[in-house]
């Protein structure tokens, strides 16, 4: 059993930690608190205040990094004092600042950390910075009770199916090119479809009123997967629709009407998330594990979560998802996954507290797990 | 659920008595003593143990919409049948197809090994902790004669596959059995993973793989073993003359890459 008290404040019951996230176009802050004691059943954590604010760029354009930074610069002091606020908690009272140190995109995730190490040199408070990845897979079991699944983490920017083993939070498969959420975000800007509240929702709402499967290629290789040539395929057929070619391919085979975009979305959906629930499978198979947890933006999604849970009770075990306050880049699971590494020792100097990238999810070394 | 699957294929082939012997994510593993169309107690001459087939059965996953789970499957299972075919036209030792049923999922094959004396199955992973268990200082049986031939034979067809352009994508010690007990031949099963690749890349990652789960499963004697196969994999290509030199100097200095690559350095399995 880790000793989790050992760096406790003598006399305080409890620990209080800040998260500030901006990995993406998403900012992010959270206050969490959590009581003396292991995390369990009958000891959760407290989440005191989660605000955000989402960067959206307009239809048909992603967000840049410059704009992104932006946007997190202008905005970070205000969700700080917003968060501070909604929770009550006096500056003074708290344990510990946690920043995402990556991975990510370099300039967004730069304007948070020069507003976390201000803010700690402000407040005299140790840093503690987070792997995003870590953040979403110990929110997500904290607030499903999932005690070890294989966590399938699906975001814009990540795709990987993890499984805990001694100690590190290992990848057993990946995405070889591109992340899913991005996959479907560069299809929506192709269809020109809204960034709000995100392309990957609004794909979503278009899919359920799709009912054509358009043959898209499947790229499954062992736990890994491929994803940019199924979107270099589907934007090519896109094209084709919208500029009226009257090609075989954009008449379905069996009733002869043409495909519209929903059916599109629907194809790219169904495609896209049967490879995802593939790898997971034998990633639990491998694992012998019955229990799936799915973390990340793209984990939002009704149908990916309907797919896993055919698949998991196929298996008699269970899916645990969250909702769209803790999928979505969020504060509070960087407060949280921070102030877990705190309470066993973690911090970082001013000086490593440059962010990183390409910051791997199985470079942690999780000593807040023993089992 | 398992059950609803095998009673399900019970139904689809009535009177075919099936024994599950193992199940992955993908397929399940089933031993039978019928042959898909010769009459009960009538084999072909070809086969190593006449009267034992393996049925490997893709069942229907229901999470998928179901035109791409017929797509999936029907491609799957054909692509490792023409694999299999194509293994036994080149000569590569490899389990003979007897029959598939693509639609369905289904393939039919020979039974290639036999049992230990320990009662397991002959996989090369039970065979060498078989040897293991038995091994001390003094008498390294682990490390005898017949081991190293075995590993250099294991070595040589997986050069034989790659000289050949295909890639096995799934080498383990549990993928490797030893077919005969007399002259401890070996061959390569489970070709589900497998596909023609052209690329260095992806025969160095197939040799990685194998490096990999030798060093988990046997973390005594891995270097040895390793050793030799990679000696009979060096020989086949040597043999091959000027082509297969210039492919085993192309494979081999990308297995030393994709070594040092941290990506799959940290990875487990």
């Amino acid at each position: 059993m880790v000793d989790m008290d050992a760096f406790a404040k003598p006399g305080k019951p409890y620990y209080l930690a800040l998260g500030m996230e901006g990995s993406a176009n998403k900012l992010g802050v959270g206050v969490i608190k959590h009581h003396l004691g292991p995390l369990d059943e009958n000891n959760r954590a407290e989440i005191l205040a989660n605000v955000r604010s989402t960067y959206n760029a307009p239809p048909g354009q992603g967000f840049l990094p410059r704009d992104t930074a932006r946007h997190h610069r202008n905005w970070v002091v205000r969700l700080v004092e917003k968060a501070l606020k909604d929770s009550g908690v006096k500056v003074s009272d708290l344990d510990c600042l946690c920043f995402t140190q990556g991975p990510g995109m370099g300039a967004p995730l730069q304007s948070v950390v020069v507003a976390a190490r201000t803010l700690s040199q402000l407040w005299e408070l140790p840093l503690v910075g987070v792997n995003h990845c870590i953040g979403h897979i110990e929110m997500g079991r904290e607030i499903t009770g999932a005690r070890n699944p294989v966590v399938l983490y699906v975001s814009g920017g990540n795709t990987q199916v993890i499984a805990y083993s001694r100690q590190r939070y290992r990848i057993f498969g990946e995405t070889l090119d591109i992340a899913i959420g991005n996959c479907l975000d560069r299809f929506a800007r192709t269809l020109h479809i809204p960034n709000d509240p995100s392309p990957g929702y609004n794909i979503e709402q278009l899919a359920r009123k799709g009912k054509h499967l358009v043959e898209l290629p499947y790229t499954v290789k062992g736990m890994d997967l491929s994803m940019s040539g199924i979107l270099e395929y589907v934007d090519g057929l896109a094209h084709d629709l919208f500029s009226g070619k009257k090609s075989k391919y954009l008449y379905d085979e069996e009733d002869g009407e043409r495909i519209t975009v929903e059916d599109l979305c629907f194809s790219l959906q169904e495609n896209l998330f049967s490879m995802l629930v593939e790898i997971t499978e034998r990633a639990m198979a491998h694992v012998d594990s019955n229990q799936v947890l799915i973390v990340g933006g793209v984990g939002c999604n009704e149908r990916l979560q309907e797919m896993m849970g055919i698949m998991a009770g196929d298996r008699n075990g269970s899916i645990y998802a969250t909702d769209e306050r803790f999928c979505i880049d969020n504060g509070i699971m960087i407060a949280h996954a921070g102030l877990l590494a705190y309470r066993v020792g973690y911090g970082n100097e001013l000086e490593d507290t440059v962010c990183r990238q390409k910051f791997r999810t199985d470079e942690v070394y999780v000593k807040w797990r023993d089992d | 659920m398992r059950d609803q699957i095998v009673d399900d294929l019970q139904l689809r082939i009535p009177t075919v008595p099936l024994r599950l012997i193992s199940q992955g994510a993908e397929a399940l593993i089933f031993m039978t003593n019928q042959h898909p169309y010769l009459p009960a107690g009538v084999n072909p001459c070809d086969v190593d143990n006449p009267g034992k087939y393996i049925i490997k059965y893709r069942p229907p996953k229901p999470y998928r919409h179901p035109k791409l789970d017929k797509r999936i499957t029907a491609t799957r299972t054909s692509s490792e049948a023409k694999l299999l075919h194509k293994l036994y036209q080149l000569g590569v030792k490899a389990p003979k197809l007897i029959a598939i049923d693509a639609p369905n999922g289904l393939i039919w094959m020979e039974f290639l090994g036999y049992q230990l004396p320990d009662m397991r199955y002959s996989s090369l992973k039970n065979w060498l902790w078989l040897l293991e268990r038995e091994s001390d200082r003094d008498h390294p049986v682990a490390l005898a004669d017949n081991v190293k031939d075995c590993c250099n034979g294991i070595g040589r067809s997986i050069g034989v596959l790659h000289l050949h352009g295909i890639v096995h994508g799934d080498l383990t010690t549990s993928n490797i059995v030893l077919t005969d007990e007399a002259t401890l031949k070996p061959s390569l099963i489970d070709f589900g993973l497998s596909s023609y690749s052209g690329l260095p890349e992806d025969r160095a990652v197939d040799l990685y793989v194998l490096e990999r789960a030798l060093k988990s499963t046997h973390p005594v004697y891995a270097e040895k073993y390793w050793e030799w196969i990679l000696d009979g994999y060096h020989d086949v290509h040597e043999e091959d003359g000027k082509r297969g030199r210039k492919k085993y100097s192309e494979t081999i200095s990308r297995f030393k890459e994709v070594r040092m690559r941290g990506r799959k350095r940290t990875m487990i399995g």
